[in-house]
C-alpha cells in the first residue's frame, strides 16, 4: 500500500452533469469488499439467457495496464479474466488461479501453486511462465497500471516448473495476496491487448462496437463451473437519466448504479423491478488545505465539522439512504471504526471552538465547489450551516478540469468539495504532498509500517490507530458515504450488489423468462 | 446568384474569423485541457503543437483555415477522437430532430396562423394569437420540463431523455426517443412562426391584388389560393431560413433536456471541459448550416417571387 | 430559443387598436408586481433565503406556499428573490446592449460606405445566431460564471441586433431634408445625432429595448438551467428549474412554479412594448 504517489484521476469518480462524460478513472486501491449477491434466485432459468447490463464506464481500450479505465475492470474482472486471487462477496481474497501459497519465515518470499488444466481462450494452457509475465506486464516501464507503485517491494520472479511461481521481495508486503488481485493472468503469447484479450475466464470476447456495446459470449472450454446465462452485453451511456431510461423501457436488465434518491422512486414502488442496496466505498467530503491559515488550526477544524449537521445534509441529498461514518474509513475496510461521535453536530461547541482559536467573530473562506452533483447543493447547505455559527463561506464553482489544475495540482484553495470512490485510500492522509496538504508525522509512519507489518493483525491495529487520529485531527470534513443501489428487472438475479465499481461479476446472473 | 454565393463564401470566411478571436479568448494556454488529466511536458507540447499555440497568429489563422479546407477539425484533448468523426455522429441526432421539430412546427403554425388571421374577428382567431403570445414568451427548456411532467411521469408514453445505445439501428425507439425533444422544439418554434404567417396574412388580406381579385368576381377562398399564398409566403420563407437555423442551434439546450448525444450536448460539455479543438468544431460545422440554410431559403424566395428574381438578374 | 430574436410582428392597428390600453395594462400589472416583489425581497422574505425552514421537498402547504427544495428550503422565498435577479439581469443586459449598440448603430450610419458595409455585413451574421449561444461563448471565455458575467455576456450578444436596428433607423432619419441641411449648414455630427437622430429614434429603440429584456430575462434562464449563469446560492430561476428537474418524480412542483414566475415576467414585458408601441405610433403597422 505504497500508493500515496497514484497518478491524478485515480481517486475521485468524476461522474458528471448529466450529459457530461464520467471520465473513467483507474480504479486503484481495490478492497477485500464483499459481494453479496441478490438473496433471490429464481427458481428456474434460462440457462443460454443473454444478460444486458447499463454501465455509465466505457473502457477506453480492453488492457488494465494502458489506462483504459474503472470500466474495464468492471467488464473484465473475472468474467474475462482472472487472478491468481479475486476479491469476494464475503469480503475474503480469495484464490482462484493459485490453489494454495507458502509464504517464508522472513515474509520476503512468496511460493504459488497453480491450478492444472487450465486453458486460455485460445487453447493455451496457463503456465508458470505466463504468471511470470503478466506480473512483470504490470510492474514493467510501459505500464500505466495504478496497481505498479502497490507492486513495487516485488524484486524477482521464477518460474521453477509449470505449476510453480516464486515472487521474491526486497521489503515485507502484507497486502501483496490483495494486490495480486489486479493482476490478469494473460496468455504470455497474446497478441495487442489493447483490442482484443487472452484470458482464462468464464466469457470470452464476442465483440466491441465502440461507444455502445462490448459483448461476452460463455467459454465452454473453462475449467470452473459454468455461468448461468449465456452471453453478458455491456450497453454504454453516457449520462444517468439515458441509463435510468434504457431500464425503464426494458433496454437493459440491470444497471450498475443509481445517482440520486428522485431517481429511484420510478422503480421503487414498481413490482416490475428490484432495488437492492449494497456496500459503498464512496464518501462525500469537505477538504481543507490544511496547509493554509486558519485550516491549520485543529480547532477551526474540528469547529467546522460539528457545525455541520450531516444527518440532515445526508437526508437532503440521499432521503433514506446512505451512511454516516464519521472518518474517511468505510465499513467495509477492516481498519473501519464508527466515529460519528468524535465531531457530533454542536453549534454551540464549535462557536466555543471557534473562539478559544481566536476566531469569535468568525472569518471567511472560499470553497472551490466542483460544478456537478451533488457539490452545489452541499455546497449551499455548508454556507448556510457555517454562517449560523458567524463563517461565511464564497462558493466558487468550478468545472472538473479546473478542479485538477488548481486544487489537485496546483493545491491553490481553501477548501473544496468532493467525492472519493477507491477502497482502502486512508493511505492518502500519509502523503503530505496530496492535495489536502494533511502532515501528522505519526500518521504517515503508521500507514508506512502497516505496509512491513508480520501479521494482518498488526495491519489492522495500525490503520485504525491512523483512522483514530485523523478524526481526531478533523483533517478533512467527511459529510457521508454514498449508498451503492444496483437496480435490475425482477426476472434478473445474481448480480452483486456492492460498490467495487471496478468489478461487475456476472457468471451468477439468472434470468427466468 | 453567383453574387449571392460569394456573399456566402465571404461570410463563412467572417465566420470563420469571428470564431477564431473568440476562441482565442478562452483563458489559459489551450493545452491546459491535457495538463490536467495528468499530462507530462512532452504532452503539453504535443498538445501546443497539435493546436498550434506556439505559433504567431497570423499563421495560427492560416492553418486553421487550411485545415477547415481539407475538412480536418483536429482531435479531441478529452477523448483523443477526431472531431469531425465525432461530429458526423452527433448530427445523426441532432439533424433528424430539427428537422422533425421544424415540419412540425410548419404543419401546427401556418394553418393556424392563416386561421387566426381570417377569422380575427372570431373568438378562435383571437384566442390563437393570444395562445401564440405566450409561445414566445416560454423557455424553451422549460416546455420540455413541463413535456416531461405530463407525457414521460405522468402518462408514461414517451421516455424522459436518452437516446438508444444503439443509435438508428433500433429505429423505434430512436423516433420514440426523440418525440418529445421534437415536440418541445415544434410549440415554441410554431408560437413565433404562427405570429409572422398571422401577419403575413394580415398583409395579403389588406392588399389591392386580393381586392382586385375578387372585384373581378373570383370568391375569397379561390382569390385567396390562388393569389394570396404565393404572396403572403414570401416573407414568411424569409423568416423559415432563420427558424430552422435559430432550431437548430436551440438544440443546445432541448439536449441537455433530454439528455440526447447530440451536437448542443458535445458543445456545451466542450465548454465546460474547455475542450478547444470539440468547441470549435461544433461551431464551425453549426455557422456552416446556418449559412447555408439561409442561403437555400433566399434560393427557395427567388424561385417563388418573380421581382426578386428580375431585380437578381439586374444586379448581377 | 427559437426566433426569439428578431422583433415579433404586431397586428395591424384596426384590430388592436380598441385594446392597446388593455395591453399596456396587463403588462404594467405583471411587470408592476415583479418590481414590487424584488423592491420587497430587499427587505423582507417569509423565511431566509438560505435556512433550512422545513423538511426535504415538502409539498405544498399554508407555511411553504409551493412546497421546500432538496435542503428544505422555501421554494415561494426562493422564487421571489428569483424577481429580483431577473430584474436586475434584464435591466443590465439591456442597459449594455443599448450603450454598445446604439454607439456602433450611430458610428455605423455616420461611417465612410466601407466601413458601414463591413460593419452591417458582420451584425448580420452576428444576427443569425441566437443571443443564447453568443452568451454561451462569452461566459466561456470569461473566467468562472458569475451573474455579472451573465449579464456581460448576454448585453454584448444584443448589441448586435440593437446596434443593426439603430444603424437602420438612424440612417433613414439621415434621409431627410432638413438634416441635410442642417449639416451643410455646418451643425457637427454630434450635434445631429443630440439633436436630431437620436430624439427621432428613441421611442422605437424603447419599445426594442422592452422586448430585448424578455429576451435577456429568458437566456439568463436558460444559461443558469446550462450551469452557465449565476453560480449558487443566487436563485436564479433558471437554476431552480435545473435543481428541479432532478427532484421532478417526487417533488414536480419545484419544476412548474419558477416558470410560471418567469413567464408571467417576460409576457409583462412583451405587453408593455406592444402597448408602447401603439401609444408611440397608433396608426402604425409593422410587418418587419
Amino acid at each position: 500500500m505504497t500508493g500515496t504517489n497514484a497518478p491524478a484521476g485515480t481517486f475521485v469518480r468524476k461522474s458528471s452533469p448529466r450529459g457530461l462524460r464520467a471520465f473513467a478513472t483507474t480504479a486503484a486501491f481495490a478492497t477485500a469488499i464483499s459481494l453479496s449477491f441478490a438473496a433471490h434466485a429464481a427458481d428456474s432459468y434460462d440457462p443460454d439467457a443473454i444478460i444486458n447490463v447499463g454501465s455509465l464506464y466505457e473502457p477506453q481500450n480492453l488492457d488494465n495496464i494502458a489506462g483504459a479505465g474503472q470500466g474495464i475492470n468492471e467488464a473484465f474482472n473475472s468474467n474475462v479474466y482472472e487472478g491468481l486471487f479475486r476479491l469476494t462477496d464475503a469480503g475474503n481474497v480469495e484464490q482462484v488461479l493459485a490453489t494454495d501459497y507458502k509464504v517464508s519465515d522472513d515474509g520476503l518470499t512468496y511460493t504459488f501453486t497453480l491450478k492444472p488444466d487450465v486453458k486460455f481462450h485460445s487453447g493455451d494452457p496457463l503456465t508458470a511462465q505466463d504468471v511470470k509475465y503478466s506480473i512483470e506486464r504490470v510492474t514493467g516501464p510501459d505500464s500505466k497500471s495504478s496497481r505498479k507503485s502497490s507492486l513495487a517491494p516485488i524484486s524477482a520472479i521464477e518460474a521453477p516448473d509449470d505449476h510453480t511461481v516464486v515472487v521474491r521481495l526486497s521489503s515485507r508486503s502484507i497486502s501483496l495476496p490483495y494486490n495480486l488481485t489486479y493482476v490478469w493472468i494473460v496468455n504470455d503469447a497474446a497478441q495487442n491487448l489493447t483490442a482484443g484479450e487472452d484470458g482464462t475466464g468464464p466469457y470470452k470476447l464476442e465483440n466491441w462496437r465502440r461507444g455502445s456495446t462490448l459483448s461476452l459470449k460463455r467459454f465452454d472450454g473453462y475449467w470452473g463451473e459454468k455461468p448461468t446465462n449465456g452471453e453478458v452485453i455491456f450497453n454504454y451511456f453516457t449520462d444517468a437519466t439515458a441509463l435510468d431510461n434504457a431500464l425503464l423501457t426494458g433496454a437493459v436488465d440491470v444497471i450498475t448504479g443509481i445517482q440520486s434518491p428522485d431517481a429511484l422512486a420510478q422503480f421503487k414502488d414498481n413490482p416490475e423491478f428490484t432495488v437492492s442496496e449494497g456496500k459503498s466505498t464512496t464518501k462525500e467530503l469537505l477538504a481543507f488545505n490544511d496547509r493554509v491559515e486558519p485550516f491549520t488550526n485543529v480547532k477551526v477544524r474540528k469547529a467546522i465539522s460539528r457545525a455541520i449537521d450531516k444527518k440532515k445534509l445526508l437526508n437532503s441529498i440521499w432521503g433514506e439512504y446512505g451512511t454516516l461514518i464519521g472518518s474517511f474509513v468505510p465499513p467495509t475496510d477492516p481498519w473501519y471504526v464508527d466515529l460519528n461521535a468524535v465531531d457530533p453536530y454542536n453549534p454551540d461547541s464549535a462557536r466555543a471552538l471557534l473562539a478559544e482559536a481566536g476566531f469569535a467573530d468568525g472569518f471567511s473562506f472560499t470553497l472551490d465547489t466542483p460544478n456537478y452533483d451533488p457539490h452545489p447543493i452541499v455546497a449551499q447547505f455548508i454556507k448556510s450551516e457555517l454562517a449560523k455559527v458567524g463563517i461565511t463561506v464564497n462558493i466558487n464553482v468550478i468545472t472538473a478540469n479546473e478542479w485538477y489544475n488548481k486544487i489537485y495540482k496546483a493545491h491553490d484553495f481553501q477548501a473544496t468539495l468532493q467525492e472519493h470512490v477507491n477502497h482502502r485510500d486512508i493511505v492518502f492522509y500519509g502523503n503530505p504532498d496530496f492535495y489536502w496538504g494533511y502532515d501528522n508525522p505519526k500518521v504517515i509512519d503508521l500507514i508506512k509500517s502497516s505496509e512491513t507489518a508480520k501479521t494482518e493483525e498488526e495491519q489492522v491495529a495500525k490503520l485504525t490507530e491512523a483512522n483514530r487520529i485523523i478524526a481526531d485531527d478533523a483533517a478533512s470534513v467527511w459529510l457521508y458515504l454514498y449508498p451503492q443501489i444496483v437496480i435490475s428487472k425482477a426476472n434478473v438475479s445474481g448480480y452483486p450488489v456492492n460498490g467495487l465499481n471496478s468489478q461487475f461479476f456476472a457468471y451468477g446472473i439468472k434470468k427466468s423468462d | 446568384m453567383l453574387r449571392r454565393l460569394a456573399i456566402l463564401v465571404l461570410s463563412l470566411f467572417i465566420a470563420s474569423l469571428v470564431l477564431f478571436v473568440l476562441l482565442r479568448l478562452l483563458p489559459g494556454d489551450p493545452a491546459n485541457a491535457l495538463l490536467s488529466v495528468g499530462a507530462d511536458p512532452q504532452q503539453i507540447e504535443a498538445a501546443r503543437e497539435q493546436v498550434g499555440s506556439n505559433l504567431p497568429l497570423s499563421e495560427q489563422f492560416l492553418r486553421f483555415l487550411g485545415n477547415l479546407l481539407r475538412f480536418d477539425l483536429g482531435t479531441s484533448f478529452i477523448s483523443g477522437a477526431p472531431v469531425g468523426a465525432e461530429i458526423a455522429a452527433r448530427l445523426a441526432v441532432t439533424l433528424p430532430l430539427t428537422f422533425l421539430a421544424f415540419a412540425l412546427a410548419l404543419i401546427i403554425a401556418v394553418p393556424l396562423g392563416i386561421v387566426s388571421a381570417v377569422k380575427a374577428d372570431r373568438w378562435y382567431g383571437a384566442l390563437i394569437s393570444t395562445v401564440s403570445q405566450f409561445g414566445i414568451a416560454i423557455p424553451v427548456f422549460w416546455v420540455g420540463i413541463l413535456l416531461v411532467l405530463v407525457f414521460a411521469i405522468n402518462i408514461r408514453l414517451f421516455p424522459s431523455g436518452g437516446f438508444p445505445s444503439r443509435g438508428w439501428h433500433a429505429p423505434l425507439e430512436a423516433l420514440r426517443a426523440l418525440a418529445l425533444p421534437v415536440l418541445t422544439i415544434a410549440i415554441v418554434m410554431s408560437a413565433s412562426l404562427l405570429r409572422y404567417v398571422r401577419a403575413s396574412t394580415l398583409d395579403v388580406l389588406g392588399s389591392d391584388y386580393l381586392r382586385t381579385a375578387r372585384a373581378l368576381g373570383a370568391g375569397f377562398t379561390e382569390a385567396f389560393v390562388r393569389h394570396g399564398i404565393r404572396n403572403g409566403a414570401v416573407p414568411v420563407i424569409s423568416i423559415l431560413g432563420i427558424e430552422l437555423a435559430s432550431a437548430f442551434l436551440g438544440a443546445v439546450v432541448v439536449e441537455r433536456v433530454f439528455t440526447l448525444p447530440g451536437l448542443g450536448s458535445m458543445l456545451l460539455l466542450g465548454i465546460q471541459q474547455r475542450d478547444y479543438p470539440n468547441v470549435q468544431g461544433v461551431l464551425f460545422v453549426s455557422t456552416l448550416l446556418v449559412l447555408l440554410v439561409g442561403f437555400a431559403a433566399d434560393l427557395t424566395q427567388r424561385l417563388i417571387d418573380p421581382r426578386l428574381r428580375d431585380k437578381a438578374r439586374v444586379a448581377s | 430559443m427559437s426566433a426569439l430574436d428578431e422583433t415579433p410582428p404586431v397586428a395591424p392597428a384596426a384590430t388592436r387598436k380598441s385594446r392597446w390600453s388593455l395591453t399596456l395594462t396587463i403588462g404594467l400589472i405583471l411587470v408592476g408586481i415583479h418590481v414590487a416583489v424584488a423592491l420587497l425581497t430587499l427587505f423582507w422574505t417569509p423565511y431566509d433565503p438560505s435556512a433550512t425552514a422545513g423538511g426535504r421537498l415538502e409539498p405544498p402547504s399554508l407555511s411553504h406556499w409551493v412546497g421546500t427544495d432538496r435542503l428544505g428550503r422555501d421554494f415561494f422565498t426562493l422564487i421571489m428573490i428569483g424577481s429580483r435577479i431577473a430584474l436586475v439581469v434584464g435591466i443590465g443586459a439591456v442597459a449594455i446592449g443599448a450603450a454598445i449598440g446604439v454607439t456602433i448603430g450611430l458610428l455605423s450610419a455616420f461611417a465612410t460606405r466601407f466601413l458601414d458595409d463591413a460593419l452591417a455585413a458582420t451584425l448580420d451574421i452576428l444576427i443569425a445566431f441566437p443571443v443564447l449561444l453568443l452568451a454561451m461563448l462569452v461566459v466561456a471565455a470569461s473566467d468562472g460564471a458569475s451573474l455579472w458575467s451573465a449579464i456581460l455576456a448576454l448585453g454584448i450578444a444584443m448589441s448586435a441586433i440593437v446596434a443593426r436596428l439603430t444603424r437602420i433607423l438612424a440612417k433613414r432619419v439621415l434621409q431627410n431634408d432638413y438634416i441635410i441641411a442642417s449639416r451643410t449648414s455646418g451643425t457637427s455630427w454630434p450635434g445631429v445625432v443630440v439633436r436630431h437622430v437620436l430624439p427621432n429614434i428613441w421611442p422605437t429603440l424603447t419599445v426594442n429595448f422592452a422586448l430585448q429584456f424578455g429576451i435577456a430575462v429568458i437566456a439568463e434562464a436558460s444559461l443558469s438551467y446550462l450551469g452557465l449563469g449565476a453560480p449558487p446560492p443566487n436563485a436564479s430561476w433558471g437554476r431552480l428549474l435545473q435543481e428541479a428537474q432532478g427532484t421532478v418524480y417526487t417533488a414536480p412542483i419545484g419544476a412548474i412554479a419558477p416558470g410560471i414566475a418567469l413567464v408571467t415576467l417576460v409576457i409583462g414585458v412583451n405587453m408593455l412594448a406592444d402597448g408602447l408601441r401603439d401609444i408611440g405610433d397608433p396608426t402604425r403597422r409593422v410587418s418587419r
